[in-house]
């Protein structure tokens, strides 16, 4: 086994993967030294500016010093990065990485459904996103191995779920991985279809009636904090302490808007409150720009872009049919696909400042779809700008992420090519000064992925996170078998049609909504034992779903 | 092949009308040499009709056409007021807040959608105006959006009327008593539990504007100390519709409930009130008129549910007889393209003049809804709404053939391209056969009730 000497040169990308994983993975030991020096990069600080064979240096989780001619800490572990890009890790603006679904019971029937209790209602603003952080999900791995060293993580559920934190993809506990905890109150449009508020309008009214009461309570606190004699006691209110620092315009709201009627909807409220609003996951907002201009609401683009149908052959894509009609749709659809694509260049082009969110990307797609934005027609720099110092400026955060410059913290990206080009892959990743490796070409190769075991997903419905229970099997003919479970379900269903090629598994089954059935698909993506995807439930839409795999025996 | 598809897509894209792009509110057009049906002013033949600005501005045989002014040429064709449905649950991304009988904080604007192609399918039914509730699962429900059908804006803000006066959907009998009794175990269960939700939640309201009125009066003396009273934007609602800021739509069948509704209204000194549906109307006509109340029927719509068996086509005829301005509404988007026919079936049962039976459908939905002023009719002042027939709009064999708001063309039928969606799916498939209504055509009582609870069950 290689050993950590002080100084020690150790060359080649690959002798730099092995360090890693053994240092964090067999001995579970911490690197000899919390100095590094990666040489021989090209470095890009800052989007525009280049460095050819620069140096890094990284000490006690901060970047110490960036250049050509650096000289090297006598403690330093030497990397050397020939052939490798250095960017500043990237900064995602919304996403729910590494939170878990709190431990609501959604079971229990809800009295009088015109009256429920606060919780239930989605009203949970008080909430601290660091609660439910899981710094061992594998999800934080797979967005820290596209390039990302922080994310806005919001917290699990409906209409006001908590407030979000800025985090580093890295670190053993909530509080260490927390780097601007409060950042924003995060809402939704999204409610229990059954209790109060249930509908859009519902929760958009109840919004209002919450900031109202929230700005006469808080002034009604501060007078009986000043001389309390002779006044009534009031009542103290977690859910509308909470809403204080909105009201004030201390804290802003960061509200989860793809869909170009919601923005509207959010703006007009922001219009009548007057808070401070950050618009999350816009992915229909070509439209919009003058009145988001107005508003001054800050925005987070999604990454998220349509899978382009005609990749994939539909059973009707036959040319000889001539069918004019059909022509015409899919050519509507095109430019559907096309606005959303070029959406981040007419947002850069009206000079609109916009950071990225990953919230409904497929990680294995932040990459593709970056590049699909570029080719149709965002200036790379801007791509960047958005993912580094545009996102840090947004976030409050400009002071400490953003570029590679002294005295920020260490967040840097080491790519294999340039950031945009077709096969650049990041190899390893420094957050908060602390080394991860990316890559899987070393002695400890990781097996092939598979979908046989147990899975534990999760269906992220606008009611509830529905937990799933996926066994899938494979007999010696090689076909798949499975079984899905779930507290509502729990004698099970079989699956049928299931598939799986390169990464992605595919399956299907039955229930029965409301006397009919109901086809439900589910299908994503492998990586290792993790599964991120989408669940289409007949005709009701479709939901994010996500998990994990129980350890193979 | 393949190629040549291709071109007639881009064609197609060149084609498709550039609605979303900013376009001005109000628009300018001459049409020509029309028989107007004014319905406030008798009919004129062979008369023009100009629109500058948006609003009517001459009314005339042999207008000039200002320079750059749009001409119509109407000669042979019927011109009459935009038609107004005082009832209708279109453009809307949900109809029923169900989870509590009392929700007037509900605003259905927040729920509004611009894209919903039903609107344009209503300016193809020579529709201008309408008046898009909540349904009527709630006593009490939320307030209405009145809109003008400006399809093509993708500001719901666009849409609205502007400066109409406020309403708000209240709801009688079986709906709101299956919801909430049957279905939630709650008040109200009964016809009279309906009445006691309502008038325990106007009660509550008077209590509370008395609150807020003393507690704002005492905040002017100097030195003031005290608890402001808990804000609720449910019975602020309220206390706007007891100081008569706010109409009531109140859905009803019955005759018994119509009385009762009244009853509650004039205890609580509440004027504004138009009945919605209101079959069993005819029956109490004489007491409706008396109490100033107004009317919004179908035309013969029945026996869809108990409550609804006795029921007449001359109920319209029998309320305007006895002086009740009355109109008649679609509540559904099918219907709503075919008003023009829903009012002419008054002219065989009841009689009506075909004044009376247009107004059935301009001037009057226009009273209820307190937009009178502005559009009804083809006078001068009001706005350019307006709706062209190749023949009489009360002959069966009528076809809109153009439908302007604020003087700008909405629907032309020799220009209707196929596809007037203003946004799509980008992830849209066509392999998949079959017409799919969206949740809000159902009907007003919608379907969502235990959906979500019940997507993953097992069967």
């Amino acid at each position: 086994m290689l050993r950590f000497v002080a100084s020690r040169i150790i060359s080649a990308v690959g002798a730099l993967l092995v360090l890693t994983t053994t240092a964090a993975q067999e001995r579970e030991l911490a690197p000899v030294s919390d100095t590094y020096a990666i040489r021989n990069l090209t470095i890009i600080p800052a989007p525009g500016r280049r460095i050819e064979h620069g140096t890094i240096i990284i000490r006690n989780g901060l970047i110490d010093a960036v250049g050509e001619n650096i000289s090297i800490p006598p403690n330093a572990i030497i990397l050397d990065g020939d052939s490798l890009y250095a960017y500043a890790a990237f900064i995602e603006g919304l996403s729910k990485t590494g939170v878990k679904s709190p431990d609501d019971d959604h079971g229990e029937r809800v009295e009088d459904p015109g009256d429920p209790p606060l919780s239930k209602a989605g009203i949970n603003p008080q909430r601290d996103v660091r609660d439910y952080l899981d710094p061992n999900d594998p999800m934080i791995k797979e967005l820290r191995c596209a390039g990302f060293g922080a994310s806005q993580v919001a917290p699990r559920g409906i209409f006001l779920p908590g407030s979000t934190a800025v985090i580093l993809l890295g670190g053993e506990t909530p509080d260490q991985m927390a780097l601007r905890p409060h950042n924003a109150c995060y809402s939704e449009l999204t409610s229990n279809k059954t209790i109060y508020p249930s509908t859009v309008m519902a929760v958009l009214a109840k919004w209002r009636e919450l900031y109202h009461q929230a700005e006469l309570s808080r002034d009604y606190a501060a007078l009986y904090a000043t001389n309390a004699s002779g006044l009534p006691r009031p009542e103290t209110n977690r859910a509308l302490e909470a809403l204080y620092p909105v009201t004030l315009r201390q804290q802003p709201v960061l509200f989860r808007t793809a869909k170009m009627l919601d923005i509207q909807r959010v703006l007009s409220l922001q219009k009548e409150l007057g808070f401070v609003l950050v618009l999350g996951d816009v992915s229909e907002g070509w439209d919009l720009i003058d009145k988001i201009k107005t508003s001054g609401a800050s925005v987070f683009l999604s990454l998220n872009l349509p899978e382009n149908p005609d990749e994939k052959k539909e059973p009707d894509d036959d040319d000889s049919l001539g069918n004019a009609e059909l022509t015409a749709l899919k050519a509507r659809r095109s430019e559907f696909i096309q606005k959303m694509t070029t959406q981040a260049a007419t947002f850069d082009s009206a000079g609109i400042k916009f950071g990225f969110s990953a919230l409904d990307t497929k990680y294995s797609d932040l990459h593709k779809n970056l590049r699909n934005m570029v080719e149709a027609g965002l200036n790379p720099e801007s791509a960047l700008a958005a993912l580094t110092i545009n996102a840090a400026d947004i976030l409050g955060v400009a002071d400490r992420l953003g570029t590679i410059e002294k005295g920020k913290i260490a967040n840097v990206a080491l790519f294999s090519k340039p950031m945009f080009d077709k096969d650049a892959k990041v190899m390893s990743i420094f957050v908060d000064g602390k080394l991860y490796t990316c890559t899987e070409k070393d002695g400890h190769k990781k097996k092939v992925s598979s979908p046989e075991g147990t899975w534990h997903l999760t269906a992220d419905t606008p009611k509830e996170a529905v937990k799933l229970e996926v066994v899938l099997r494979r007999d010696p003919d090689k076909q798949y078998s499975g079984r899905i479970t779930s507290t509502r379900m729990p004698e099970g269903i079989d699956l049928t049609n299931i598939t799986f090629q390169g990464k992605t598994l595919k399956f299907m089954y039955d229930i029965l909504l409301e006397g009919r059935p109901q086809d439900v698909i589910v299908e994503g993506e492998i990586e290792g034992k993790t599964f991120k995807g989408k669940i289409t439930v007949g005709e009701y839409g479709n939901y994010p779903v996500e998990g994990i795999k129980d350890p193979e025996r | 092949m393949r190629i040549c598809l291709r071109h007639i897509a881009l064609v197609l894209i060149v084609l498709i009308p550039v609605i979303a792009s900013a376009q001005p509110r109000v628009g300018d057009a001459l049409i020509r040499n029309g028989t107007l049906l004014t319905v406030t002013k008798g009919t004129l033949e062979n008369t023009d009709l100009l629109i500058r600005g948006g609003k009517i501005v001459a009314i005339g045989p042999n207008l000039t056409a200002p320079e750059g002014c749009r001409v119509i040429d109407a000669t042979g064709k019927y011109v009459m007021p935009g038609i107004i449905d005082a009832h209708s649950h279109i453009a809307l991304e949900s109809i029923n807040e169900m989870s509590n009988p009392v929700t007037p904080e509900i605003r259905m604007s927040d729920a509004l959608n611009p894209l919903d192609i039903a609107i344009y399918r209503a300016l193809a039914g020579g529709v201008t105006t309408i008046q898009t509730l909540h349904g009527s699962a709630n006593a009490i429900g939320g307030q209405s959006v009145i809109m003008k059908l400006r399809y093509g804006s993708l500001d719901p803000a666009e849409l609205l009327f502007e400066g109409a006066p406020r309403a708000v959907k209240f709801a009688l009998g079986e709906n709101p008593t299956r919801i909430h009794g049957t279905g939630h175990n709650i008040v109200p269960r009964t016809r009279m539990g309906v009445e006691f939700v309502i008038r325990s939640a106007l009660t509550e309201a008077r209590e509370y504007r008395e609150k807020w009125d003393t507690y704002n009066e005492q905040k002017k003396q100097r030195g003031f100390r005290g608890a402001p009273p808990v804000y609720d934007d449910r019975l602020e609602v309220l206390a706007e519709v007891l100081r008569g800021n706010i109409t009531i739509h109140c859905h009803s069948y019955r005759a018994d409930e119509i009385l009762m509704i009244m009853d509650v209204c004039r205890d609580f000194g509440i004027k504004k009130l138009v009945l919605q549906h209101a079959n069993e109307g005819f029956k109490v006509a004489p007491e409706i008129a008396d109490f100033g109340a107004m009317v919004s029927v179908f035309s013969d719509a029945w026996a869809y549910k108990f409550e609804v068996y006795y029921s007449t086509a001359y109920n319209a005829a029998i309320l305007t007889r006895n002086g009740v301005v009355t109109s008649i509404n679609s509540d559904d988007p099918g219907v709503i393209r075919q008003l023009y026919h829903e009012a002419s079936k008054t002219l065989k049962y009841g009689g009506l003049s075909r004044d009376e039976a247009l107004a059935l459908i301009t001037i009057n939905p226009a009273k209820q809804l307190g937009i009178d002023n502005r559009v009804g009719s083809l006078e001068v002042g009001k706005d350019g709404d307006v709706a062209i027939f190749s023949e009489h709009p009360l002959s069966i064999y009528t076809v809109p053939s153009m439908t302007l708001v604020d003087g700008i063309v909405r629907f032309d039928r020799e220009k209707d391209p196929d596809d007037m969606r203003l946004y799509v799916d980008p992830e849209e498939r066509f392999d998949e056969a079959g017409f799919k209504a969206p949740d809000s055509y159902h009907d007003c009582l919608g379907t969502a009730t235990e959906t979500f609870s019940q997507l993953f069950e097992s069967r």
